[in-house]
């Protein structure tokens, strides 16, 4: 793949997310909504931890301190780029993401760069107020450096990726199947309970062994693993792992698209 | 050139039946029933470089199917369709290079950013090195006059400015066909007249070939030269502009205006609309066909006339002696002859009920034959005769 070829394919995809991430920018009140839920729920979490810690230092290898910031960085994840399918899937369905085959791009990747633009856009606007948030109800980080939160950013912008390509295979079940918000219900009810309300470290043994073999750590674990107790390595390996699953998901995606394209059906106007 | 071929493109849709009731509507979970529903059947025809078509039919006649399948947006179920060349399902990517689409009813452009984001984009998306774009953009800006807009999120622009926009930016990446459904459909009559004076002009200076489907004649009578009536998945009248006003043309209005009041009827002959004497009142005629104030009852039938409308049917009555008729009954002030209005010839299509019954009421001298053979009662070229 020689320079000149990327410089001709990559700005279109560039511009995307550019584009994804100003229209965003459209309307501020959004991210004051998602504060504020955001905020919210992790005053309610740092209540229920505080009540859980009454009296124990730490459980399942995590004090309370370590809980709050986990569930602030496993948010981000699964609240900043949890709401790709929606629109997708709207789309999927009246008809609209068609129109938009009659260009030159790829189309998974298109709508990846779009979503992503806007995805980091508000996950970076939750970090930013999490951070802050965590400071006022659990204090400073666990062992925080340079290296632990540049992993933790990496981890984020991979699970980003990663949660849109499972979300536009599920939104491109469509083609098939004519109402597919079950699909998605089930894949963000089970992301809340292995990895984003609970680390994989309280679940029983069985669940945690057979959650291993799932993507689902990859989405909110590991960045929130790796902020507040993961080593050197065992960061690395998260990551590793996250780079395996979205290369998985992704080409998953390809294919469920390339299947899927003939399925179109759009009738009249 | 040919540059559009499609050779019996055929499109089915499966639809799952949703009973009534709420056993049936169980039953259905349990055993899903679907109907398939052909939109587009063994549609065939042929594009020449430069052509500008209308592409026209009633709703859900399969038109935007057709022109869906066309740009690969579609599969078809059958059939086959080549585009520059091209098969738009397989080598969609590579045809999206020379071809540009709007769709009337939705958009291309962001709709809370500026239509300039768009351009940039578009221009990202063809590849357009940086120095054509803008060349290509201040071309297309100083054309439709949409300078003024370029800077105004898309959701604040009117319908008219956007489509503007939208069909500015479909020609940014200068693609040899251009296909537009309904470009027009919502906007106000200046705005459509507008857009077809660009549309004109697009096809005039840019020599691109366009496909146009629409609801609106007046799009197709002064952008077409050709035209392609599709009606229940069916191709029921392709010809030029020209022929299908000609061929289609058995009817002739007839306006005629008396200096005094007059008083006869021409058997045969059906007014559209009577103005009568004695009053300012203007009767708009049923259809039993016979001449004279026949619109309104017992004053009008009894009443002398000033001004009429007739609708004459040449294949019953030859012209110039309808006409010469008409002179004779009084001192003439104004006679008018005009056309039937396409939007009538294309709606008697529209109305036929199977694709055969289309084809039939677009060809006249079929349509005549036939209800000769069937009735007896017409007698093509009989003159029309003088009543009392």
């Amino acid at each position: 793949m020689s320079g000149n070829y990327l410089a001709r394919k990559l700005p279109k995809y560039g511009l995307a997310a550019d584009l994804g991430l100003r229209n965003r920018l459209a309307y501020r009140g959004n991210f004051v909504g998602s504060l504020v839920t955001y905020g919210l729920f992790i005053f309610v979490f740092s209540r229920i931890w505080a009540a859980a810690y009454a009296g124990k230092s730490s459980i399942a290898g995590y004090d309370y301190a370590m809980s709050v910031w986990y569930f602030i960085v496993a948010e981000v994840s699964a609240f900043g780029f949890g709401h790709f399918y929606s629109s997708l899937s709207d789309d999927m369905k009246s008809g609209q993401v068609a129109y938009l085959l009659t260009r030159p791009y790829s189309f998974v990747g298109y709508h990846w760069a779009q979503a992503m633009g806007q995805g980091l856009l508000d996950a970076a606007v939750l970090l930013a107020g999490g951070i802050l948030a965590g400071f006022l109800v659990a204090g400073a980080p666990p062992e925080p450096s340079v290296w632990r939160w540049g992993l933790v950013v990496l981890s984020l912008v991979i699970a980003g990726s990663l949660q849109f390509f499972i979300q536009m295979a599920i939104a491109m079940t469509a083609f098939w199947v004519e109402e597919n918000t079950a699909f998605f219900w089930i894949y963000q009810k089970l992301c809340l309970i292995i990895g984003t309300f609970l680390p994989l470290e309280f679940l029983p043994e069985t669940a945690r062994q057979i959650a291993l073999w799932t993507p689902l750590p990859s989405v909110t674990y590991a960045p929130a693993r790796i902020a507040v107790a993961a080593t050197a390595p065992e960061a690395l390996g998260l990551v590793g792992a996250q780079l395996g699953w979205l290369a998985f998901s992704a080409l998953a995606c390809a294919l469920v698209f390339r299947a899927g394209r003939s399925k179109i059906t759009i009738q009249g106007g | 050139m040919t540059i559009i071929e499609a050779e019996s493109l055929t499109k089915t849709f499966r639809t799952r039946i949703k009973p009534e009731g709420l056993r049936a509507g169980l039953r259905s979970v349990v055993r899903p029933q679907y109907r398939d529903v052909e939109a587009v059947k063994r549609v065939s025809f042929s594009v020449e470089e430069g052509e500008v078509l209308a592409f026209l039919g009633p709703n859900g006649a399969g038109k935007s199917t057709t022109i869906k399948m066309l740009t690969g947006i579609l599969t078809p179920s059958g059939g086959s369709s080549r585009v520059l060349g091209l098969d738009p399902c397989r080598d969609r990517t590579r045809l999206a290079r020379s071809i540009g689409a709007v769709f009337g009813q939705k958009s291309q452009l962001w709709f809370h950013l500026p239509p300039a984001d768009s351009f940039r984009l578009l221009g990202a998306i063809y590849e357009i090195e940086p120095a054509l774009l803008a060349r290509r953009r201040a071309e297309l800006v100083e054309r439709f006059g949409i300078g003024p807009y370029m800077d105004v999120p898309v959701r604040k622009l009117s319908l008219g400015e956007r489509i503007r926009c939208e069909i500015a930016a479909s020609l940014l990446h200068a693609p040899s066909v251009l296909f537009l459904d309904e470009p027009t459909i919502g906007l106000d009559v200046v705005a459509k007249r507008e857009i077809r004076v660009l549309l004109s002009e697009i096809a005039q200076r840019d020599k691109a070939t366009i496909f146009l489907t629409s609801h609106d004649v007046g799009d197709i009578e002064k952008v077409c030269k050709r035209a392609i009536i599709i009606h229940h998945g069916e191709v029921v009248v392709d010809e030029s502009m020209k022929e299908l006003k000609h061929r289609a043309l058995a009817k002739k209005f007839i306006g005629v205006k008396y200096a005094e009041p007059v008083r006869f009827e021409l058997p045969g002959l059906k007014p559209v609309k009577v103005k009568l004497a004695a009053s300012d009142t203007v009767a708009i005629a049923g259809a039993d066909g016979d001449c004279a104030a026949s619109g309104t009852e017992g004053s009008a039938r009894d009443g002398a006339w000033s001004a009429a409308s007739f609708e004459v049917d040449t294949r019953r009555h030859r012209l110039p002696e309808v006409i010469r008729a008409l002179v004779e009954k009084g001192e003439v002030l104004d006679l008018t002859v005009e056309d039937e209005p396409l939007e009538n010839i294309i709606a008697s299509v529209y109305e036929a009920r199977s694709g055969e019954d289309a084809s039939r009421a677009a060809r006249p001298g079929a349509a005549s034959a036939a209800d000769e053979a069937a009735t007896g009662a017409a007698r093509p070229g009989e003159s029309a005769k003088e009543g009392t």
